[in-house]
């Protein structure tokens, strides 16, 4: 049996009124995080400096990666990531083996002897560490 | 502008068949508000999953194919109704509690508030969370591009994003990018938002038609209360969409429309692979307590579960998944691994607060004094029931799974629990006592006509 008409009424408009609390604490809470935290991970900032490899290179390759940072740690995997996303419908592969290959780093460096090192040579330094290798044609 | 006329096509679509085959307007006991919830809410998510899977079968044909057929079907159906529009049923006023409209500006105010906090959330990450961006997103783009490259988003090539997860949510998306020839922010976060309101719609309306309005809009208030939803909705993941397929499927199949409950099932199969279980406990717990329901919960969810189970086994076959590569037997029996899942799904249930507030305060207020119908046992049972058994397959996958235990349950946990927690929502008004309605007001007596002598 449910309890007396009044504490009925009290417990619907408390119920209610709970409700309405929790929804203006997770506003709070959103509020603040997204003030706090704009794009953690960087995504659109990785769209901004992949936009001009992304234009020239063909919608269906197939590009390996090459990067300075481990691709299994949080900022590797991250930037890994990213870039597949900004650069799709072309698909990377965590390899240097393939033709063409796309150079993602975090500092600035010589890409040609780091190309040289894995048997590629830049096509183009599109700056702000990117950079499009290909692969060297074999001797 | 192009995918925004796009997405009202889709809910557009989805409403009119509702009108024209879910008989929603012969719950003559049910408010009349509750069955344009209903309508809004059952029609916009099926229009969004009948425009994933006919853009995933039309994918191989041009574009505008899709389209043309998604107006055709509009417009067909539009018509129907128009031509029965005669036969509306009527409704009979019902009487109000004294406190319904301090519910329904709860209601609203409630949706205003948490509409505007998601809306922060798009603005400072549009792109949505990881997993959006890094699963759902993603592959809606190689959807979009239609051709030989659609395959992509089911290749074994994409290490670690998942190409063996159903597409419904990602083909939903790259048929509004298609159709407006644009790739921008606002397809998936039109589908996160959309989806969050579906939910909310069928339950209050769900939950109004089966146990009266006060609990209808209490249970939208509770649901909307839930912290952890309004998070994942605005992370524009796929668990959103798989918690309104699922609660459709429930509240339908409580409102003896087993066609469209075992529609919402098949199009939660064709949503994550939490659906095909989900798919799976639904057909179980209908051929237990509502036999009779059974071939026509099966006739609504063959389409789509067959797409689904085709995709899993045909198309992406030999992709990773999360218990491939298990060895179940030897996990199953290492009851250390029962003892951290058990203790880390308690503490996530336990941690659902922001603050001082839990998620479970408003619906523990009501529970204590309203306390629970035992006429209601059977449908309290069939919901529970089916909450129940999909949280012990969730448990059962963690024990199992190949994966590091703790980054599993640290990374998902909080998502399963959302996709759960509308149907335990339901589970608990259904069962509650109604609120007594005032009563009826009675109509005086005819008087008698004097009769001259």
């Amino acid at each position: 049996m449910p309890s007396s008409p009044n504490l009925v009424n009290g417990a619907v408009i408390a119920s209610a009124a709970l409700a309405v609390l929790g929804a203006i604490q997770y506003w709070g809470a959103e509020t603040a995080y997204q003030r706090d935290s704009p794009d953690v991970y960087k995504v659109a900032e990785q769209s901004a400096r992949l936009a001009d490899f992304r234009a020239a290179v063909p919608a269906d390759a197939i590009l390996g990666y090459l990067t300075d940072v481990p691709t299994e740690s949080t900022v590797g995997s991250t930037m890994f990531f990213a870039a597949q996303y900004a650069l799709a419908p072309r698909l990377l592969q965590k390899t240097d083996a393939l033709d063409l290959v796309l150079g993602n780093f975090t500092k600035p460096g010589d890409y040609t002897a780091i190309g040289k090192q894995h048997a590629l040579r830049v096509v183009r330094d599109f700056g702000n560490g990117i950079v499009l290798f290909r692969k060297e044609a074999r001797q | 502008m192009g995918a925004i006329a796009s997405i009202l096509l889709s809910i557009a679509l989805g409403c009119v068949l509702m009108i024209r085959f879910a008989r929603l307007g012969e719950l003559r006991q049910a408010p009349r508000w509750s069955v344009w919830f209903l309508v809004l809410g059952a029609g916009a998510a099926c229009g969004m999953g009948l425009t994933s899977c006919l853009f995933f079968l039309l994918h191989s044909v041009p574009a505008p194919v899709g389209l043309i057929l998604r107006l055709m079907l509009l417009a067909a159906f539009s018509y129907d109704c128009w031509r029965r529009r005669g036969n509306q049923p009527v409704y009979q006023p019902l009487p109000r509690p004294p406190y319904l409209p301090f519910l329904w500006i709860a209601f609203a105010l409630s949706l205003l508030i948490v509409t505007n906090a998601m809306s922060k959330a798009w603005d400072a990450n549009p792109q949505g969370n990881w997993d959006a961006w890094s699963i759902w997103n993603l592959r809606a783009k190689f959807l979009a591009a239609g051709g030989g490259l659609a395959s992509r988003a089911w290749s074994p090539m994409l290490n670690f994003t998942h190409p063996e997860y159903p597409l419904l949510l990602s083909g939903l998306i790259a048929s509004w990018w298609t159709d407006s020839g644009v790739i921008s922010d606002v397809a998936p976060i039109a589908a996160a938002f959309v989806f969050f309101l579906a939910l909310v719609l069928l339950v209050t309306g769900g939950i109004a038609a089966l146990r009266g309005p006060t609990l209808g809009l209490l249970a939208g208030l509770c649901l909307m209360g839930i912290p952890a939803l309004l998070t994942e909705a605005s992370s524009q993941y796929a668990d959103v969409p798989l918690a309104c397929f699922m609660a459709g499927a429930v509240l339908f199949a409580l409102l003896e429309r087993p066609i469209l409950a075992g529609v919402f099932a098949g199009f939660a199969a064709w949503t994550k692979d939490e659906g095909l279980l989900f798919l799976a406990v639904m057909l179980v717990a209908v051929a237990v307590w509502k036999r009779s329901a059974l071939a026509r919960f099966c006739c609504g969810a063959a389409p789509c579960a067959i797409l689904a189970l085709t995709f899993k086994l045909v198309i992406a076959r030999g992709t990773h998944s999360i218990v491939s590569g298990a060895s179940p037997l030897a996990a199953l029996f290492d009851f250390g691994r029962w003892e951290v899942v058990a203790f880390t799904m308690v503490k996530e249930a336990i941690g659902w607060n922001i603050g001082w507030y839990h998620a479970l305060l408003p619906l523990m207020v009501l529970a204590l004094m309203l306390r629970f119908d035992a006429r209601q046992m059977r449908d309290g049972l069939f919901c529970a029931g089916i909450a129940c058994a999909l949280l012990l397959g969730y448990f059962a996958v963690y024990v199992i799974t190949p994966n590091d235990l703790s980054w599993q349950l640290q990374t998902s946990l909080t998502r399963l629990f959302v996709q759960v927690c509308p149907v335990v929502l339901i589970a608990a008004f259904i069962g509650m006592n109604a609120p007594p309605q005032p009563l009826a007001p009675v109509e005086p007596p005819a008087k008698k006509r004097k009769t001259k002598r």
